[in-house]
C-alpha cells in the first residue's frame, strides 16, 4: 500500500458533493475517480478496481443499497464509505448491513472525511495483508505435501530398511526393504508393535531403550540381530526428539549384512588356517634349535648337523608358504587392475617345459612336450598363466615317481585351447580329487606325506585360470596318475577389436570372448 | 626298573617326531613312532606303552581327540598317560583352555609346540610318576 498508489471511488449523484469529496482526497495524494451513478460506478470498479469506494445512498438508475450489495459481488476486499444526506440512524444501519465499511453524514469537514478515509485505509490494508499470509500458507502447504511425496520416495528406495516408531513404539512407517527383511505384509503391521516383525525380541528391547533412555540426538543403539529366516541386520536405532527436548519416537534403520558375515568368516578360518600353517614350520625350526641350544646332541656332530638342515629346509618352505600366500592375494585380484595383454600361450608352455626340463630328468622322469608352434592369443596376465602351468607342471614331477612319465600338451578346440598336464604320479581318490583345489588341502597317504608343498599351489592355479574365464579339470585315479586340463577362452578377434577388449578389460568390465 | 619306560609319539610332522624322540631317548626312554592317528591306535592296542604324546591336528584338526577318546573308552588302555602337544591355541581360532576342557578332552596334560626339552622331560617325568 505505501509504494503503491491508493485508488479511490467517488460514486455521487450531486457534482459539487463529488467534486469536493474528490479535491479533499487528492490534498492528501490519493488517486481519485468519479463515478455519477451505480452503473457507471461498477463498470469502473470493474475494469480499474479500487481500494475504497465512497458512495452516496440516494441515486438514480441505482440505489445505493443494490450498489453496495454488487460491489461485494466483484471484490469483497474494497472498502465502501457511505455518504448520507440523510442522516438517520435507520439508514446508516441498513448500509452497514449491506456490506458498509462506515457511514460519514452531510454535511461533513474535510478532516473528518480524512479521518474516515484513513481508517478505512487501514482495515483495507489489514484485509490485503491477511491474503497475503493466507496465500502463502496455501502454498507452503502445497510445497509441503510436494515434500513430503519426495521424503516417501526416498525412503521407499533405499536400500535399508527403515522403520519409524512413535513415543508408545508403533509402528508409523515401514519402508519395502524393512518389509522385505522381515518378510511380512505392509499393511497388517502399521501401528502394531514392531514385535509383529519378528520373534527376535532385541529389536523390541532396543527401541524401548531408546525410547526410555534418551540424552542426546546420537545413534543410541547400534547392534546386530538375526531374523528368524538367519539374516543378519546391523540395526541403528535414533530416538527423535522434539523441540521440548522430549523423544518423540525412533527411527530404526536396518542394514542386511548376511553377506558381509559370510566373507568375514571365510576370512577369520582362512587367517586362522594360514596361522596354524606358518606355526608348524616355525615350531619345528624352534625344536630344532632348542635341541642344539641345550647341548643334547653336542656329542654327536653328524645328527647336529642334519638338524640344521632340516631347520633350513623348514625356514623354505615357510618362505614359499609366504610367497604362495602372496600370489594367491594376487591371483584373487580382478583381472581388470592388473597388466592385461594377448598373451602368445604357446611360449609360455615352451617356457614351463624348457624350466623342469632338468627338475624331470633329476628324476629320471620322461617329460614331453606337444605343443603348435602358434596357439590363439589368450587375453589375460603372461605371468599369472605361467605360473598357472608351473604350478601344475612342478606338481606332476612332484608326486610322480622315479621312471615315470610326465607330459605337457596344448590344442586349440572351438575357440578354446585346452592344456592338458599328464603324469603316471600317485594320482588320488574321488575324494581327495574334490577337495585338492581347496586352500591348503594336501591328501594324506604313505606317499603324500614325505612329500613337502604348502597345500597353495592348486588353489593358486584354480584362481588363475578363473580369473582368465576359464577352468581347470581333473581326472585322477590312485597309483595311477592324474590329469589336470586347463581349458581357456580365445580371443578370436582382429588386433584392432583386441585392443577394444583390452580397455574395456582394464576399465573394469569383464568381457566375454 | 627292569624293563624300558615305552613312550609312543603320534605326529603327522616328522620334525616334532624327531625332536621330541631325540630328548626322550637322550632320557633314556624307549620311543616308538606313528604318523596318523590309526597307525596310533595300532600300535597301542599292539604293544604296552607308559605314556602316549599325542598331536592334535594329524589327518583330520582333531584326530587327537579321536584317538584319546578311544584310549579312554578301551578297558585295557584307559588308564594310559596322554600328554597333548599342539600348535592349535587360542590364538589361532581354537578357543578351547585345558583347564576349562580337561573333562571332555580325556587327556592329562595339554601343552603348546614345541616345548623347550626340559620343560617336556618335566611334564613326562610328572605323568610316569
Amino acid at each position: 500500500m505505501q509504494e503503491q498508489e491508493v485508488k479511490i471511488l467517488i460514486v455521487d449523484d450531486d457534482e459539487i458533493s463529488r467534486v469536493g469529496c474528490e479535491r479533499i482526497l487528492e490534498m492528501s495524494d490519493y488517486h481519485v475517480d468519479l463515478a455519477e451513478n451505480g452503473v457507471e460506478g461498477l463498470e469502473k470498479i470493474k475494469s480499474e478496481g479500487y481500494d475504497l469506494v465512497v458512495t452516496d445512498l440516494m441515486m438514480p438508475k441505482m440505489g445505493g443499497m443494490e450498489f453496495l450489495q454488487e460491489i461485494r459481488k466483484i471484490d469483497e476486499k474494497i472498502i465502501p464509505i457511505v455518504i448520507t444526506g440523510y442522516a438517520t440512524i435507520e439508514n446508516a444501519v441498513d448500509a452497514v448491513k449491506m456490506g458498509a465499511y462506515d457511514y460519514l453524514a452531510k454535511p461533513f469537514t474535510p478532516d473528518e472525511f480524512r479521518a474516515k478515509i484513513e481508517r478505512a485505509l487501514e482495515k483495507r490494508l489489514l484485509l490485503l495483508e491477511t491474503e497475503k499470509l493466507r496465500e502463502e500458507r496455501d502454498k507452503n502447504i502445497l510445497e509441503h505435501s510436494i515434500e513430503k511425496t519426495r521424503t516417501f520416495t526416498i525412503i521407499n528406495c533405499m536400500s535399508e530398511g527403515v522403520i519409524a516408531t512413535n513415543k508408545s513404539g508403533h509402528i508409523l512407517l515401514i519402508n519395502p526393504a524393512a518389509v522385505k527383511m522381515f518378510r511380512i505384509k505392509h499393511v497388517n503391521v502399521i501401528g502394531k508393535k514392531v514385535t509383529g516383525l519378528t520373534s527376535n525380541p532385541d529389536l523390541e528391547n532396543k527401541i524401548s531403550d531408546a525410547l526410555t533412555r534418551v540424552t542426546s540426538k546420537e545413534v543410541l543403539e547400534r547392534f546386530e540381530m538375526t531374523t528368524p529366516e538367519g539374516r543378519v541386520l546391523q540395526s541403528n536405532i535414533t530416538p527423535v526428539i522434539n523441540e521440548k527436548k522430549e523423544c518423540i519416537g525412533t527411527v530404526a534403520v536396518l542394514i542386511d549384512i548376511t553377506e558381509d558375515k559370510k566373507i568375514e568368516k571365510v576370512k577369520t578360518d582362512f587367517l586362522n588356517l594360514v596361522s596354524h600353517e606358518l606355526k608348524a614350520p616355525l615350531g619345528a625350526i624352534e625344536g630344532y634349535l632348542n635341541l642344539i641350544l641345550d647341548g643334547i646332541t653336542a656329542d654327536q656332530p653328524e645328527k647336529e648337523k642334519n638338524y640344521i638342515q632340516k631347520s633350513k629346509d623348514r625356514a623354505h618352505e615357510l618362505l614359499e608358504l609366504v610367497n604362495d600366500l602372496l600370489d594367491l592375494t594376487r591371483a584373487e585380484k580382478k583381472i581388470s587392475s592388473k597388466l592385461i595383454s594377448p598373451v602368445d600361450l604357446s611360449g609360455v608352455i615352451k617356457e614351463t617345459f624348457d624350466f623342469y626340463k632338468n627338475e624331470a630328468k633329476a628324476k629320471s622322469i620322461q617329460f614331453n612336450i606337444e605343443c603348435p608352434e602358434k596357439l590363439p592369443m589368450i587375453r589375460g596376465n603372461a605371468e599369472e598363466l605361467s605360473r598357472l602351468f608351473a604350478n601344475l607342471v612342478s606338481n606332476a614331477i612332484k608326486y610322480t615317481p622315479e621312471k615315470g612319465q610326465v607330459s605337457l600338451k596344448a590344442e586349440k578346440n572351438n575357440n578354446q585351447v585346452y592344456v592338458y598336464v599328464k603324469d603316471t604320479g600317485i594320482g588320488m581318490s574321488r575324494e581327495d580329487a574334490a577337495k585338492v583345489f581347496d586352500e591348503f588341502y594336501r591328501a594324506k597317504n604313505a606317499v603324500s606325506q614325505k612329500i613337502s608343498g604348502t597345500g597353495l599351489g592348486l588353489a593358486i592355479a584354480k584362481k588363475i585360470a578363473e580369473e582368465h574365464n576359464g577352468y581347470i579339470e581333473l581326472e585322477s585315479e590312485p597309483d595311477k596318475g592324474s590329469v589336470f586340463t586347463v581349458v581357456l577362452p580365445v580371443v578370436d578377434k582382429s588386433p584392432a577389436e583386441n585392443n577394444e577388449l583390452l580397455k574395456r578389460g582394464i576399465d573394469g568390465h569383464k568381457t566375454n570372448i | 626298573m627292569s624293563e624300558k619306560v615305552k613312550i609312543l609319539l603320534a605326529d603327522d610332522d616328522p620334525d616334532f617326531i624327531e625332536i621330541n624322540k631325540t630328548i626322550l631317548e637322550t632320557k633314556g626312554y624307549e620311543v616308538d613312532e606313528a604318523y596318523t592317528s590309526s597307525e596310533a591306535l595300532n600300535k597301542i592296542r599292539a604293544t604296552r606303552y607308559d605314556l602316549l604324546i599325542l598331536d592334535l591336528m594329524m589327518e583330520e584338526k582333531d584326530a587327537g581327540f579321536t584317538v584319546a577318546y578311544a584310549v579312554r573308552e578301551d578297558e585295557n588302555l584307559k588308564d594310559l598317560p596322554i600328554l597333548m602337544l599342539t600348535s592349535a591355541q587360542e590364538k589361532t581360532g581354537f578357543t578351547f583352555k585345558f583347564s576349562k576342557d580337561k573333562e571332555w578332552m580325556k587327556v592329562d596334560d595339554f601343552a603348546a609346540k614345541p616345548l623347550k626339552p626340559a620343560e617336556l622331560v618335566e611334564r613326562v617325568e610328572k605323568l610316569l610318576k
